[in-house]
């Protein structure tokens, strides 16, 4: 109800709100985001890492279409299954005019594989054995057996490459509050939870960024934050909620970046070793029923595309699997034929998380009502569910988000949450397991692409786990200011430009 | 000696509600499951989610981890490493804790001082229509949340009118809006008690007395049934004050204030133990000591309260 109100009242005052942007000068962009960063230190983040990307280099990048691009790197090559050569750009240099070589390469890997150093994110790097420097210029990545994602693994946190010299003389601590990399922006100012200064690094090596300064403000609330940019005060922002898209758009002030499929897969998590959801004929009852037409429309506003497989059509090894239909009738029959005429009740657990979840988990019950499943729905607070879910302590029905929008490839949209024994994985399926596993082995794209292919028949078939759909991601921003949103989330400032 | 013996009875109560508290902050939070999963990326194995809890020390019994908590800042004054920050939690404290103590002193200041004036004109013009009016003020100012005034202020003062900015920290205008949207509801609070208590201290002898002596209106009110008023009016005070710094949770993130209590709904979210425990446990000491210097205020203050 308090929702309901606040974008109620959001919304027409907002639409009074008639007004005219500020010009915005050109040199100086002021970005509102959601949340404030903890730490700089990309090899120990604990959020996105959509402000140390524009501080720091990867050696390899992503460019607007998605495709990876040489970066830091020159070129890399796999040499045999487990060895990866990477020739360095050379006469880069940090921030602090520290040089980058083979050293820096080899440094920014071991301090996050050090166990001791408990980074939390060096699962996304836990298949790298090594690193040998050959010479100044080139660095052999040597992995625990075949690893086809290396490349993708290079391009993204906590890949991004960090000064030797300087981290070790003022200590972590200090390099995470002062950091100092190779990118396009130098970090001037730093204040946690109130704003962030960039300036433009004169030396980049792709050419000195148009945009000089930057300044991030967190502005957790959304209605503030819309208000900041309709009033001038910040010209680009990130996360604008669907039910106030509208507003935006008809106040003439400012744009809606729609990003379709740039957001979350929404699906239903399903303890497929408990009855009754063990017999995939109750599972794909479950499935037939929800409308999901009718929850985009109607409840997301059009800010979300139905889908009918997990992996995003960005991702690598995307094979489109077509929504399943809404089918009632047939859902009954199912039900019946698995022994469940007259329905069961089951506990189902949906956080207040993602774009009106707890509403649409609300429509989900009643749609399941009409099959004669009585579904239980809790609303759980997110940071206490958020340790249950991979603790296996969920309801035997849960929503969850998953994306892949870090690494855009099906492995990372399919794997932890499909194979067995892993943390946010409810799924015990042989047939799954093998293919999964056999998808981590192969390195030629063709032959993975096949296997993540047969994944998402079989998982359309047996439905492990109930795909709902994939929201948009949302940005507003001023007139005055190009940006095309990426699939990846991120927002490089370097590539945003700002029109008089 | 009375005095010494009233201060250590005090003080002692006060430590058994700190370490309650302590204890009962603690449990909330262990209760409901370590962080450990929240910390580490989505595709981290159960084997490394296992280790990284060893590592931390999450899988101890809860005895162990109480005290440990505890005991650090008993004996080193540390209240260990913001798990999120990756910093000690007593210099994230230090740092916002000066934003918050400024909304709340400016909060509290205009409040007090317009619901001291509004209180007093509507108790001496008590059932006429000036006394409807701030009635109805008070009210409201009680019952509008904050979160539908501080946006009702950004998007008319902001964004209508421009005069004001939407948020941030650092000018005199910044504070304008999120001290008006925090000190409402204490404004109100103290209106209604002000003229409640003055309406109260008017019906007392000593202002018959006062009156036939043919004093001015205006110093018997202000200069004998005021003064007599105000004593709930410094309890109250001082307890807002106590809460207020212990986090004005809602007004700094409608406006983006750096300060304690959006730091503790960051920690409460991401389950920042060490965080989150200490800023509770601050705002239990800081509710603590103001109590008790309250206490030794009205032995000083009102010499009726006897030991």
């Amino acid at each position: 109800m308090m929702r309901f109100s606040r974008s109620l009242l959001a919304a027409t005052a907002l639409a009074a709100a008639l007004v005219s942007i500020a010009p915005a000068t050109g040199a100086e962009l002021v970005i509102g985001r959601p949340a404030s960063p903890a730490t700089f230190d990309p090899g120990f983040l604990k959020e996105a890492a959509t402000l140390v990307d524009n501080v720091f280099d990867t050696l390899v990048l992503r460019d607007a279409e998605m495709k990876l691009v040489p970066g830091l790197a020159l070129s890399w090559k796999a040499l045999d299954d487990t060895t990866w050569e990477i020739k360095l750009r050379p006469g880069i240099k940090f921030h602090n005019g520290e040089a980058f070589d083979a050293e820096a390469v080899k440094f920014t890997f071991e301090r996050v594989l050090d166990p001791a150093a408990k980074s939390p994110t060096i699962s996304y790097i836990r298949t790298v054995a090594g690193v040998d420097v050959v010479d100044p210029l080139t660095v052999r990545i040597r992995t625990n057996g075949p690893d086809p994602l290396l490349p993708t693994r290079l391009s993204r946190y906590p890949a991004y490459i960090v000064p030797p010299a300087y981290v070790k003389q003022v200590g972590a601590a200090e390099f995470a509050r002062r950091p100092v990399g190779t990118g396009p922006y130098k970090v001037t100012e730093f204040v946690p939870d109130d704003h962030v200064t960039m300036v433009a690094n004169e030396a980049y090596w792709r050419g000195k960024a148009t945009i000089d300064k930057v300044v991030w403000r967190p502005i957790p609330e959304a209605t503030a934050r819309i208000a900041a940019l309709l009033s001038g005060e910040v010209q680009f922002i990130e996360s604008v909620p669907a039910e106030l898209v509208d507003t935006l758009k008809t106040s003439g002030a400012a744009d809606v970046v729609d990003v379709k499929n740039g957001g979350l897969t929404i699906y239903l998590g399903l303890k497929s070793a408990e009855k009754p959801l063990d017999d995939a004929r109750v599972r794909r009852a479950l499935s037939l029923a929800i409308d999901r037409k009718g929850l985009t429309t109607d409840i997301l506003k059009g800010k979300a595309t139905p889908t009918g497989t997990q992996v995003s059509p960005f991702d690598a090894g995307y094979k489109d699997i077509p929504t399943p239909a809404y089918d009632p009738a047939a859902a009954k029959k199912l039900l019946a034929e698995a022994g469940y005429p007259n329905g069961f009740t089951i506990r189902f657990q949906a956080p207040r998380r993602y774009i009106s979840s707890a509403e649409v988990a609300q429509a989900v019950v009643q749609q399941w009502a009409a099959i004669g499943v009585k579904a239980e729905l809790e609303v759980p607070e997110w940071s206490v569910y958020a340790q249950q879910v991979p603790a296996g302590k969920q309801a035997p029905i849960y929503m969850l988000a998953w994306g892949s929008t870090q690494t855009l490839d099906a492995d990372a949209a399919l794997y932890a949450i499909l194979k067995s024994g892993e943390p946010y994985s409810t799924v015990a399926d042989k047939a799954l397991d093998a293919l999964l596993d056999e998808s981590r082995k192969t390195i030629a794209p063709d032959a993975r692409a096949a296997i993540f292919a047969k994944i998402q028949d079989h998982a359309a078939e047996t439905v492990p786990l109930i795909t709902l759909y994939r929201e948009d991601s949302l940005y507003g921003k001023a007139k005055s200011v190009t940006f095309g949103g990426r699939p990846d989330a991120r927002i490089p400032v370097y590539d945003i430009r700002v029109v008089k | 000696m009375r005095l010494a013996a009233f201060l250590a009875h005090r003080l002692a109560l006060a430590l058994v509600v700190l370490v309650g508290v302590s204890l009962v902050v603690f449990l909330c939070l262990f209760l409901t499951g370590d962080p450990a999963a929240l910390m580490l990326p989505p595709d981290a194995t159960r084997d490394e989610i296992q280790r990284f809890r060893a590592a931390m020390g999450f899988d101890d019994p809860w005895v162990v981890q109480y005290l440990r908590w505890i005991g650090r800042i008993v004996l080193d004054g540390d209240f260990g490493t913001s798990l999120r920050f990756g910093r000690p939690v007593g210099e994230l404290i230090r740092e916002r804790l000066p934003a918050t103590a400024l909304l709340a002193v400016v909060a509290l200041a205009w409040s007090t001082a317009v619901g001291f004036v509004l209180g007093t004109i509507a108790a001496v013009r008590r059932g006429g229509f000036v006394d409807f009016l701030v009635r109805a003020i008070a009210l409201s100012g009680q019952a509008i949340p904050v979160f539908w005034l501080g946006l009702l202020l950004i998007l008319f003062v902001s964004l209508r009118l421009r005069w004001l900015p939407t948020g941030g920290y650092g000018e005199a205008r910044h504070l304008v809006l999120p001290a008006i949207a925090l000190g409402a509801y204490y404004m109100s609070a103290v209106t209604r008690l002000v003229r409640a208590s003055l309406i109260e201290a008017l019906d007392q002898d000593y202002v018959r007395t006062a009156r036939a002596k043919g004093l001015s209106e205006w110093r018997v009110v202000v200069r004998h049934a005021l003064r007599n008023a105000l004593i709930p009016v410094v309890t109250v005070q001082a307890m807002y004050f106590a809460s207020l710094l212990g986090g004005a949770l809602v007004t700094e993130i409608v406006f983006a204030w750096p300060g304690i209590g959006r730091l503790a709904v960051q920690a409460i979210q991401n389950r920042d133990f060490p965080l989150a425990q200490s800023i509770v446990l601050l705002a239990a000491a800081v509710f603590v000591v103001t109590n008790l210097l309250v206490d030794i205020l009205y032995v000083v203050l009102n010499p009726r309260i006897r030991l």
